[in-house]
């Protein structure tokens, strides 16, 4: 299991508060520990309308990757008349790479079964679902034993503590496709069909699961909320950026080793690589690849960006999965992004003609460069063709799947240069 | 031909007029849009590219759309799977050649053919069972059909169509997305690797990763293996 890596001292902890415990699922020392006092509080205290108000003065805003604010969320989808709503937490972890989902639902599931259960108060959903990866058994069998410790305890099932709302909790193993990762495939999954996107609006909050308007969160975002439910909303805006507050889980990858860390939101990049193994001696920091496989190279000139949603988008890289990995200067940059750009093509749905052929066109054009083979034209064409994939986006892979691309091109459009590259074996001509 | 002048044209004009109080048709697209039946899909047609092969890619789009299931498709798929349903192979103008050969009488080996053998039908029974035959389990049902064969066979999908209700076109698209349900036994491994060709293993993509990120032989690299 890939280590939690020590972070400075005054740094918060909030989704990692419970992690070191020895027996996780043992709900006695998660209760001690403050495990459902949120939910109580959320109950007893704030009502539904009360508890939405909470996390939105939070400013708490989706783990995703998009950044949306939850209270809008989860408002939206308690306006929408319906007879059911549902409740979703997504703990797929669709990047390979990244085990930050995993690792939180391993060695704190109450805290994402407590944020669930709220934010199923909150919206009027009566049944929610935890999504993780079916290949990882242990966390399937984790997250469900939390969850029947937790209903036979009062905090899940029918008239949860005397609230008269019921709320029924159950684990949904999914696998198969790194597009769960996205909340209208993953909605798909759980109604049994093809994992391919729908157009968004409506949105899952107005028309979701079955039809019925849905909360899909990620995990990150739910276990967030006991923490503000329990501390208030004044002490969660006070971490981290002002526009973006609280912390978020970041898988770390330098070339010294992995690690885990929590990292308050607004934290310099340079900050955040810091917590990593220091670079072997003699390499020098060539690029820092931010946002898993769709994700941006950023050179080591921008390394003050803030980690936040806006400033990294802004930067050409996005939060994405979590996963910050450090480049050094051994790596092949378009070697790099060929292997990013070749996995978002073939993980393509295709569903939408520009993504399915679109990215497959450019995943040719960064191979042709690799090989040697690159024509004149490529780099033109490799952007025009990158924009109109953006442009033409129906779901967020296709519209983050060029940014490898994009992002090299932007920063590092030397390494493209034929002749930084090695020449093309004698018996291959270039077309 | 009349023999009243000027009949024609007031029978003409009767008509213009008529259509003129009449409501207009013509919408001032984009500001107003016309209300479009969720499953149109237009006019449908084959397209094919220019080396002559068929552009369909058997994703099931159009079947799972077509409101009273009509449409029904073999080829090769996004996960380069040769799959042909039902009805002579003459029907699928892909399997000409095969057929060609076929009618030539000489044996022509066919995989794609072994999935309609008949099989024993009581374990998709027992799992339709066990999920209440409920189409909206459809991932639990395939994931214990394929753990009851060891893979999906089309009988077993066909028998979950007619006990579920869910159309055959919507269970194949859905099990076909799935990169852990496979229609072959495990035992294919040429067309195991066909899958993986098309659709690589995360497992390739992480190796691929890791060798991009040690360097990988390129100048300045150094073989050194990462923790």
């Amino acid at each position: 299991m890939t280590e939690i890596l020590r972070t400075p001292a005054g740094w918060p902890s909030i989704l990692l508060d419970r992690a070191d415990a020895k027996a996780p699922t043992d709900l006695d020392a998660a209760t001690a520990a403050g495990a459902f006092d949120g939910l109580r509080r959320a109950i007893h205290d704030l009502g539904p309308t009360g508890t939405i108000a909470e996390v939105a003065a939070a400013g708490l805003r989706g783990r995703g990757g998009a950044g949306y604010p939850t209270g809008k969320k989860w408002r939206a989808a308690a306006e929408v008349e319906a007879p059911r709503r549902f409740a979703v937490a997504n703990g797929y972890g669709a990047d390979p790479a990244c085990h930050t989902d995993r690792m939180l639902l391993l060695r704190d599931p109450y805290a994402v079964v407590e944020g669930l259960a709220i934010a199923a108060y909150a919206a009027g959903a009566s049944e929610a679902f935890i999504a993780v990866r079916a290949e990882d058994t242990d966390v399937v069998a984790a997250v469900a034993a939390a969850i029947g410790e937790a209903t036979e305890a009062g905090f899940l099932g029918p008239d949860v503590l005397g609230s008269g709302h019921d709320i029924f909790m159950s684990v949904r193993p999914v696998q198969g496709a790194y597009m769960l990762g996205e909340e209208t495939v993953l909605l798909k999954a759980l109604e049994g069909k093809r994992g391919q996107p729908e157009q968004r609006p409506p949105y899952p909050t107005e028309r979701g699961l079955f039809g019925m308007p849905t909360v899909v969160n990620n995990v990150q975002t739910v276990a967030a909320v006991p923490w503000i439910v329990r501390n208030g909303a004044a002490a969660f805006a006070a971490i981290g950026d002002p526009a973006s507050p609280g912390t978020v889980l970041v898988q770390l990858r330098t070339p010294g080793g992995d690690g885990i860390a929590e990292v308050p939101l607004g934290t310099p990049l340079r900050d955040v690589i810091a917590l990593g193994a220091a670079m072997p001696a003699g390499r020098s920091l060539q690029a820092v690849l931010v946002g898993g496989p769709s994700g941006g190279l950023l050179p080591p000139d921008v390394l003050d960006t803030p980690y936040t949603f806006e400033a990294l988008r802004s930067a050409g890289a996005h939060m994405g999965s979590g996963s910050v990995v450090v480049v050094d200067d051994r790596t092949d940059l378009v070697e790099l992004i060929g292997v990013l750009t070749r996995f978002c093509s073939s993980e393509a749905c295709g569903k939408s003609i520009p993504c399915r052929i679109g990215t497959k066109r450019l995943a040719e054009i960064v191979t042709r460069r690799e090989d040697g083979l690159a024509r004149p034209t490529d780099n033109a064409l490799g952007q025009d063709l990158a924009a109109d994939i953006v442009a033409s986006a129906l779901c967020d892979h296709e519209r983050l799947a060029t940014i490898p691309y994009t992002s090299g091109m932007r920063y590092f459009a030397s390494a493209f240069d034929s002749a930084s590259r090695p020449e093309p074996a004698a018996t291959e001509t270039p077309r | 031909m009349s023999f009243i002048p000027g009949l024609g044209i007031a029978k003409g004009m009767a008509l213009t007029l008529r259509r003129f109080f009449e409501p207009k048709v013509t919408i001032k697209y984009p500001e107003e849009r016309y209300e479009v039946a969720p499953k149109f899909r237009g006019r449908l047609q084959l397209l094919y590219d220019e080396w002559g092969t068929l552009k369909c890619e058997t994703c099931f789009q159009c079947a799972q759309a077509c409101p009273i299931e009509c449409i029904d498709m073999g080829g090769v798929d996004t996960r380069g799977r040769y799959h042909v349903h039902w009805g002579p192979p003459e029907q699928y103008g892909e399997r000409r050649e095969e057929s060609a050969l076929r009618r030539s009488g000489r044996p022509v080996p066919d995989p794609a053919f072994l999935p309609f053998q008949p099989i024993d039908l009581a374990e998709v029974d027992a799992v339709l069972d066990e999920y209440d035959h409920d189409p909206n389990r459809m991932l639990d049902i395939l994931e214990g059909t394929q753990g009851a064969y060891g893979y999906l066979p089309v009988a077993a999908l066909k028998r979950i169509s007619h006990a579920t209700g869910a159309w055959y076109a919507t269970i194949y698209g859905t099990a076909s997305f799935y990169g852990h349900l496979r229609f072959e036994p495990p035992t294919a491994t040429d067309q195991a690797a066909a899958v993986a060709r098309h659709r690589p293993a995360e497992s390739s993509y992480l190796a691929a990763l890791d060798a991009a990120l040690v360097g990988n032989g390129h100048p300045g690299a150094q073989t050194q293996a990462r923790a």
